[in-house]
C-alpha cells in the first residue's frame, strides 16, 4: 500500500525530466470540441502509467526504458514501423508481457501484481482476430461472457452486436465473415464487459477501406462515451484520424509522445512535381535555395520536395513555375517514414 | 454459480457447439468405433482356421470320422469338403492353403488296425499357415485314434481351467477394440479441442480474461469427452447386439469404458499441446493407437509372447485398459496385474497425460 502510495510521486519526477513525451497542451486548445476531453484528462490521474520499462521478447529488447503516460477517456495511439516495440507496448499493458525492468502502473495496480479484478477492466483486441472460427458470432461472445461472468449477458451481447452493427450477423458462423467483419466481432468481444481501458493492436489490419472507417467510427464512439483506448498503427493518417495524441516508438525507444496535428506539421508536407529527368537536376539545385524546403529526392515522375511545417507549397511551385517547365505537381502529407526522418535526423530512425 | 463454474460451463457449451456444426466429423469418429470392431473381426476369421480341402475317396464311416476331428481340431482347420480335382484348382487359386486325401481303403485299414499312407499337400506361400496346418495334423491323429481305441495310444486329460469359461477369439477380440475405440475417439476429439487453441490463437486470448485459461479448455474437453463416451457406447452396444457378447458385468464394463475415454481424453489433451496442429492428429493417433493395440493383450494376454514384449506392453496404457475391460466382460483376468492394480495403472497414466498437458498448456500461455 505503501508503494502505490508513492507510486504517482515518482512518475510526475519522471515526466518532469522528460517533458517531451508530455502532449503538448498548446496544441491541444487549439483543437476545440474533439479535443476538450484530453485536456480536461490532463489532471485525471493517468489510466496507464509507465516508467522506464524495459521488456525481452526472446533474445531481442523489444522495449527500451519506455516512459509514458496515457490519460483517461483519450485515444492514444502508439505509431511505429513493423518491429518497433508497438504489440509488445500493448502487450505489457494488457498483462500478456511482463517487463523485465522499469515499473508500469494500469489502472491504478502495479502490474506484476495484476489479477482477475484487474483483467474483468481491460479489453483487448488483438493482431490476430483469435475468435473461434466454427462458433457464431453470436456464441463466440456468449463463451466470452461465461469467461467474464457476466450477469445478464444476453442482454448485453444484444446490445454490443447493435452498438458494433453487427446485430443482423450474430448467428453467422464467424468462418464465413469477411476479415473487417471479423475485426468487429473482436471489438464486440473486448467490449463486451464494459472495460475502462481497450486496447487495440492494428484496428484495420488487412480490412478494406469502408470497413477500416467502420472501425474508426467505433472507436470514436467509445471515447466519446469515456473509454479510453491505445491503439498500435503503422499508418500516420489512422492516427491522425483517432488519437488524441501520438506516442512514436522506434527500436523499442520512445522517440516522442505528442498530438499528431504537431507530429504531422514537425513533418511537414510533400509536394511532388512530374518534369522531365534532364530538368531535375536545375529544378533540385533550384529548389534546394528556397525557404522552408528540408531536402529533394527524385521520384518516378521528377521530384519529391519535402516541406518543414511552416513552408507554403504553392510559394514553392510559383517560384518553379517562373524559371523551369513542370508538367504538373501534387501536395500530400508526409508518410511515416517521413515523420521519422525529422524526428531522428541522424538517421537511426 | 462460481466464475470458474461458469467458464467451465462456457468451454464445453462452446465445443459442443462446435461439434454440433462438425456432423461429419461425429459420424466419422461414431463411425471410426464402430469399424474397429468390423476390423478385429476380420482379422479374427482370417487368423483363426486353415481353409483346408479334405477329398474323401474313401467315403466309409471312419474316414468322415477322421474329417469331423479335423474340423473340431480347435482354431487350427477350416475344412471344406470337395472332389480331387476341385481341391486342386482350388489350391492353385489360394481359396485353400492344403488338401488332405483320404485314400480308399481307409475305414477298411483303420477299422484293421492296419496302417495307410495319407497324402496331405501343404501350400506353403505362407509359412506361418503351412507350419500350422503341418503341426496340426499329429493332435487330429492322436484324437483320431484315441475315440476308436487303437492300441499304442494312451492319452489321458485331465483338464483344470484357469478362467471361468473359455472365451471364443472374435469375442475377445471386439471387446480389447472397445479400449481402442476408447483411445482413438477420446483422444482424437480432445487432441483437437487443444490443438485448435493453438491454430486459432485463441489461448492468449484466454490467457487475457479473468478465468485461469485451463478452465474453459478443461470445459472443452470434457465435451469432446462426453461425445467421446457416446460414440464408444454405440460401439459397445453393437458388441452386445451384433456379437452377443452379454457383459458379465455390465455395469463394471460401463465403468471401464467411461475411466478409458477419461483417460485417453487426457492423454489425448497432452498430445494437442505437444503437436499444436489439428491436421497430423489423426494420423498420429491411429498410429499410435495400433502399435498400442496389438502390443497390448489384445489379441491375445501379451504374457503369452514372452517377457520382452510384456515388459514393452507395460508401457502402453491399452494394455492396462485391455485388462479392465475383459474383466469386465469376459471374466478374464488376461495381466498379472489384478483390476484394481490396473486402475491405479490407467489412473497413473491418466495423472501424467493431464500434468503433460497441463504443463504444456501453462508454457504456451506463458510463452
Amino acid at each position: 500500500m505503501t508503494e502505490e502510495a508513492e507510486v504517482p510521486r515518482n512518475v510526475t519526477m519522471a515526466n518532469g525530466l522528460a517533458p517531451a513525451l508530455v502532449p503538448d497542451a498548446g496544441a491541444a486548445e487549439l483543437r476545440g470540441d474533439r479535443h476538450q476531453p484530453g485536456a480536461t484528462a490532463a489532471l485525471a490521474s493517468p489510466v496507464v502509467r509507465l516508467a522506464d520499462v524495459s521488456c525481452r521478447r526472446g533474445r531481442r529488447q523489444a522495449l527500451h526504458r519506455v516512459s509514458l503516460e496515457v490519460q483517461p477517456a483519450q485515444v492514444t495511439g502508439v505509431l511505429g514501423p513493423n518491429g518497433a516495440g508497438k504489440s509488445t507496448l500493448l502487450g505489457v499493458v494488457a498483462g500478456l508481457y511482463r517487463p523485465f525492468e522499469g515499473a508500469a502502473w494500469v489502472l491504478g495496480e502495479h502490474l506484476p501484481a495484476r489479477g482477475p479484478g484487474l483483467r474483468r477492466r481491460i479489453g483487448v483486441v488483438l493482431q490476430e482476430t483469435a475468435l473461434y472460427e466454427e462458433l457464431t458470432v453470436a456464441e463466440n461472445l456468449r463463451l466470452t461472457a461465461a469467461l467474464y461472468s457476466l450477469a445478464r449477458a444476453a442482454p448485453r451481447i444484444t446490445e454490443v452486436l447493435e452498438l458494433i452493427d453487427l446485430a443482423d450477423r450474430a448467428n453467422d458462423v464467424v468462418a464465413r465473415l469477411s476479415g473487417g467483419l471479423r475485426r468487429r466481432v473482436t471489438l464486440a468481444r473486448s467490449l463486451l464487459h464494459q472495460p475502462e481501458l481497450l486496447i487495440i493492436d492494428e484496428p484495420t489490419l488487412g480490412i478494406d477501406a469502408e470497413a477500416r472507417h467502420a472501425v474508426w467510427q467505433h472507436i470514436r464512439l467509445l471515447r466519446t462515451r469515456g473509454t479510453t483506448v491505445i491503439v498500435a498503427s503503422n499508418y500516420l493518417d489512422e492516427v491522425q484520424a483517432l488519437c488524441d495524441t501520438a506516442a512514436v516508438l522506434h527500436e523499442g525507444r520512445l522517440v516522442t509522445h505528442e498530438t499528431p496535428e504537431h507530429l504531422v506539421a514537425q513533418a511537414g508536407q510533400c509536394l511532388d512535381l512530374d518534369c522531365a529527368a534532364d530538368a531535375t537536376a536545375g529544378i533540385t539545385d533550384l529548389v534546394l535555395t528556397l525557404p522552408g524546403v528540408s531536402r529533394v529526392e527524385a521520384s518516378s515522375s521528377g521530384l519529391t520536395v519535402f516541406l518543414r511545417g511552416n513552408a507554403d507549397p504553392d510559394d514553392i511551385v510559383r517560384e518553379v513555375l517562373q524559371r523551369a517547365h513542370i508538367g504538373g505537381f501534387r501536395v500530400r502529407a508526409a508518410d511515416l517514414a517521413e515523420v521519422f526522418r525529422v524526428l531522428d535526423p541522424a538517421g537511426k530512425g | 454459480m462460481t466464475p470458474t463454474l461458469t467458464a467451465l460451463g462456457g468451454g464445453f457449451r462452446a465445443e459442443i457447439q462446435q461439434l454440433r456444426r462438425s456432423r461429419l466429423l461425429i459420424v466419422l469418429t461414431i463411425a471410426e468405433a464402430v469399424t474397429f470392431l468390423v476390423l478385429v473381426s476380420i482379422f479374427g476369421l482370417t487368423g483363426s482356421h486353415v481353409p483346408t480341402a479334405v477329398v474323401d475317396r474313401d467315403g466309409g464311416r471312419l474316414a468322415r470320422q477322421w474329417a469331423q476331428v479335423m474340423a473340431t481340431s480347435y482354431h487350427t482347420y477350416g475344412v471344406r469338403y470337395m472332389n480331387g480335382r476341385a481341391a486342386e484348382q482350388a489350391l492353385g487359386r489360394g481359396d485353400v492353403a492344403a488338401i488332405l486325401w483320404i485314400p480308399p481303403g481307409f475305414s477298411r485299414h483303420m477299422a484293421s488296425h492296419r496302417m495307410i499312407r495319407i497324402h496331405f499337400r501343404v501350400d506353403n506361400v505362407n509359412a506361418d499357415l503351412t507350419t500350422e496346418a503341418e503341426l496340426g495334423i499329429p493332435p487330429v491323429a492322436r484324437a483320431f485314434g484315441v475315440a476308436n481305441h487303437f492300441p499304442g495310444i494312451r492319452v489321458v486329460t485331465a483338464e483344470k481351467d484357469l478362467a471361468r469359461h473359455e472365451v471364443g477369439f472374435i469375442p475377445y477380440l471386439v471387446v480389447s477394440a472397445l479400449a481402442l475405440a476408447a483411445f482413438v475417439v477420446a483422444g482424437t476429439l480432445a487432441a483437437s479441442a487443444v490443438a485448435r487453441e493453438f491454430e486459432s490463437r485463441t489461448l492468449a486470448y484466454l490467457r487475457l480474461s479473468p478465468t485461469h485459461p485451463l478452465v474453459p479448455i478443461a470445459g472443452r474437453l470434457l465435451a469432446t469427452a462426453a461425445v467421446s463416451a457416446g460414440a464408444v457406447t454405440v460401439a459397445a452396444l453393437l458388441v452386445v447386439a451384433g456379437y452377443g457378447v452379454v457383459p458379465d458385468h455390465p455395469i463394471e464394463m460401463a465403468a471401464a469404458l467411461l475411466l478409458c475415454v477419461v483417460i485417453f481424453s487426457c492423454i489425448g489433451a497432452a498430445i494437442g499441446t505437444v503437436v499444436r496442429r489439428t491436421q497430423p492428429l489423426s494420423a498420429l493417433i491411429f498410429g499410435l493407437a495400433l502399435a498400442l493395440y496389438l502390443d497390448s493383450g489384445s489379441l491375445e494376454p501379451a504374457r503369452f509372447y514372452g517377457n520382452r514384449l510384456w515388459v514393452v506392453a507395460h508401457t502402453s496404457p491399452v494394455y492396462y485398459a485391455v485388462g479392465i475391460i475383459q474383466q469386465a466382460v469376459h471374466e478374464i483376468q488376461v495381466t498379472p496385474e489384478t483390476a484394481p492394480v490396473n486402475f491405479a495403472a490407467l489412473i497413473g497414466w491418466a495423472l501424467l497425460a493431464a500434468g503433460a498437458a497441463w504443463l504444456g498448456l501453462r508454457r504456451a500461455v506463458v510463452a
